[in-house]
């Protein structure tokens, strides 16, 4: 039987997947966008401009990552589903904000650091890597969202 | 380590001057300063066009007979095949460009008849030829279109002027029509057809009825395009002799190098410098002392304000890792080559944010193949081999950690995401690891500079007080305290010393402890070796658990189950191994490099060989 618990379990973890989903989505999408400009111009630079506009997306994978765990630790995944306590459910669910907040924003800004690195790459082809870099920094706060969101997930017994 | 660098300086006769550019071409040694007063030699130009041709030529080329693959091997051609003058290729490159433009000014013009020829098409019922459409000595015309909605209205009201109106047929700019009118009604009929939004038509300059016209520009067309398409099949015929081009670009390349800088001139002789590794200064007399007995070559330390290129001379297994350097930001002269420090620990992270076994054997294998089957150069062939490294790495943790494709499977130390605070010490204890080294690095380079008093205050206060923290958790005793506070007191009184007045000396100090904060952020940094790593451990999960929910379904199911236990492995291991091997990177460049590293060096790029087509083999 659903309990409001499990119901706020499932909150949270719709949320999680949902928001840092639609982070990468939005990041990726604003990359994709400038290396169309660029491949328009250089068809040869595609590599380059993939690798960039792929760096954004792992933040709806974390946000996946701590959906599932949610899922998984609720019992959806072998068919159980526990009566969580009010209280429990309201743990995971404020246990899914950091990555749902910190996915979402970083996601999106990411992105857009992802293309000023694709136009980068098109005036300077050889410095692509730097513009990696530059990209790869913005992942430290999901990174550090995810981490902290798999603690308390992790720390709420079933 | 940094390879010292030497400045070469070379008289010599100007018409010995291509044989010695080549001979120093070949070994790749020299790399030729710019000088003040640079000229551009006489044929410099034409080489330059000749390049851009050819380069036209290979793309047209590739166009009909297709791409060479991404890591096709070059083709290897021997140094005395490379020297040979080939007046073939240069005669393919004019015949190659000579067909494309054919070819398009062909296309082109087909097109430009065939739209003529549509836009005849609502007069073709005319019977009147075009060049008699003109005003006699009593009638004027008009010929145009007319909006089709009014069509019905404008043909009554014309009832009341005297004109006769042809009806043609519709076309997208309205209904064609022909008016003809008497010279003295004119005017009237124009006003009359302008009130009625009616556009004029501007006829092609040709004879004869409009259907007739229009299927001579057919034809004129057709016989174009089959011009076109006959071009296209010679053109694929030639397009078989690519290699030849490819070769002759390369040649190509090679001589707009060697024309590059011209040094300085007199009349009868040259001047070039170079930057040269000290440990190669003998081979480049060598290589000079071949073509002609006529030359003055020294070799001479830099000056102060010269800064030399960057040269890193790195062991084996070190040696790829100076991509990772490389794409940072290569070392300053005089400063520390990171790499063989660098190396090992890329290895351990790159492992450790994989941190699967099934995936780590995946990529040992397939880069190996790769890298003996194709032999990639340069920075590609540094990269591909720091991941391969990275694959062996993957295995070891995976097998630590008990990671298979996902699975679970006897840890040999423990799994990550049923103990995660051990996990988080045991990066955070690697992350110190890191750190530390990083500082030490900086203490050897104070000390070898001669700064032993700063190598004490600003790195070892540091180590002592970290140290003596640590031991104050783990030990009961007292020694961990007192460590501590002669740490952190050595920082308070000597961080300020640059400051004037003792109290400033002392805030300064104060502030300078005060970046144990940034050591703190710069700890918690690594937790993302814990993150990436569960990352790829969970997606694996959800992949096995969606493969097996299919699998349960039925045969189908079955079949859709391994498309997806496939396609998801794979692209769970491409965006992780991208991940890795960023983040491995972003740690070495901010956390350890932060430490220690003088960035600011310049690339070593000599007068050599560059090709992009051939392999020369000397």
């Amino acid at each position: 039987m659903l309990t409001l618990g499990t119901t706020l379990a499932f909150a949270g973890a719709a949320i999680a997947a949902g928001l840092a989903g639609v982070g990468s989505a939005i990041g990726v999408a604003i990359a994709g966008q400038a290396g169309s400009g660029v491949i328009s111009e250089d068809p040869d630079k595609f590599g380059n401009v993939l690798v960039l506009q792929a760096l954004p997306g792992t933040q709806g994978i974390y946000g996946l990552l701590i959906a599932f765990i949610i899922v998984l630790n609720i019992g959806v995944i072998d068919g159980n589903v526990k009566e969580l306590t009010t209280y429990q459910g309201m743990a995971l669910l404020f246990a899914s904000l950091p990555i749902a907040i910190g996915g979402l924003m970083s996601g999106i800004y990411q992105g857009k650091v992802a293309a000023s690195g694709i136009y980068l790459c098109a005036k300077r082809p050889e410095e692509t890597g730097k513009g990696i870099i530059l990209t790869a920094m913005v992942e430290t706060y999901a990174v550090l969202a995810l981490l902290i969101s798999f603690i308390m997930v992790n720390g709420v017994k079933l | 380590m940094l390879v010292p660098m030497k400045k070469a300086m070379l008289y010599a006769l100007k018409e010995d001057r291509d044989s010695i550019l080549l001979a120093l071409q070949r070994e790749g040694n020299v790399m030729l300063i710019p000088s003040a007063e640079e000229k551009v030699l006489p044929g410099a130009e034409n080489v330059g066009n000749e390049v851009e041709k050819t380069h036209g030529a290979i793309k047209f080329m590739d166009m009909h007979v297709g791409k060479s693959s991404f890591l096709a091997s070059r083709t290897p051609v021997s140094y005395t095949k490379f020297l040979q003058d080939t007046p073939e290729a240069a005669g393919l490159a004019e015949q190659v460009a000579t067909l494309e433009d054919k070819i398009s000014s062909l296309r082109n013009e087909a097109i430009t008849m065939l739209a003529q020829a549509e836009a005849l098409k609502p007069w073709l019922k005319l019977d009147i030829p075009l060049e008699a459409l003109g005003a006699t000595v009593s009638s004027v015309y008009f010929a145009g279109y007319m909006p089709e909605l009014t069509k019905d209205e404008f043909l009554a009201d014309i009832k009341d002027l005297t004109a006769e109106v042809i009806v043609l047929d519709e076309a997208p700019e309205g209904r064609a029509i022909v008016v003809f009118a008497y010279k003295a009604d004119g005017p009237e009929v124009k006003h009359f057809l302008k009130a009625h939004d009616f556009a004029d038509v501007v006829f092609p300059k040709r004879i004869g009825l409009a259907r007739e016209i229009a299927a001579d520009l057919t034809d004129a067309a057709r016989m174009k395009e089959s011009l076109a398409d006959n071009l296209e099949e010679e053109a694929k015929k030639v397009a078989e002799r690519k290699a030849e081009l490819q070769l002759y670009y390369d040649q190509l390349i090679a001589k707009q190098d060697r024309m590059a800088s011209s040094g300085l001139e007199t009349q009868k002789t040259f001047f070039v410098e170079g930057w040269v590794r000290a440990d190669k200064t003998d081979e480049v007399v060598k290589a000079v002392k071949e073509v002609t007995p006529a030359y003055d070559l020294n070799f001479v330390e830099p000056e102060e304000g010269e800064i030399p290129p960057t040269v890193m001379e790195n062991g084996k297994f070190s040696r790829p890792y100076e991509f990772v350097t490389e794409l940072y930001s290569r070392p300053k002269i005089g400063s520390l080559d990171p790499d063989f420090m660098m190396a090992p620990f890329h290895f351990i992270f790159f492992g450790m944010m994989l941190s699967d076994a099934g995936y780590g054997l995946v990529l040992t294998i397939l880069l190996y193949v790769v890298l003996k089957l194709f032999k990639p150069q340069d920075s590609t062939g540094k990269l591909l081999t720091v991941i391969f490294f990275g694959g062996i790495s993957t295995v070891i943790w995976g097998i630590l950690f008990g990671g298979w494709f996902g699975l679970e499977w006897r840890p040999l130390l423990f799994a990550p995401m049923k103990e995660p605070l051990k996990m988080l010490a045991l990066c955070f204890g690697l992350g110190a690891l890191h750190l530390g080294t990083g500082m030490c690095m900086k203490m050897y380079l104070d000390v070898k500079r001669g700064n032993v008093w700063a190598a004490i205050f600003d790195e070892l206060s540091w180590l002592v007080m970290f140290l003596g923290l640590f031991l104050m958790a783990l030990l009961p005793s007292e020694i961990g305290k007192y460590l501590a506070i002669l740490g952190a007191a050595t920082i308070v009184f000597t961080g300020g010393r640059e400051k004037k007045g003792i109290i400033a000396k002392f805030f300064g100090g104060l502030l300078t402890l005060y970046n144990i904060s940034g050591y703190v952020s710069d700890l918690l940094s690594y937790s993302r070796l814990f993150a990436l790593g569960l990352a790829t451990g969970v997606i694996a999960m959800v992949i096995n658990t969606i493969a097996k929910m299919l699998w349960e379904t039925g045969p189908v199911g079955i079949i859709v189950a391994v498309f997806v236990l496939v396609g998801g492995h794979i692209f769970n291991i491409i965006i992780n191994v991208l991940g890795s091997f960023v983040h491995s990177s972003r740690l070495q460049y901010i956390e350890f490099f932060g430490k220690f590293y003088e960035a600011g060096g310049r690339a070593f790029t000599p007068l050599a060989i560059r090709t992009k087509y051939v392999d020369v083999t000397k």
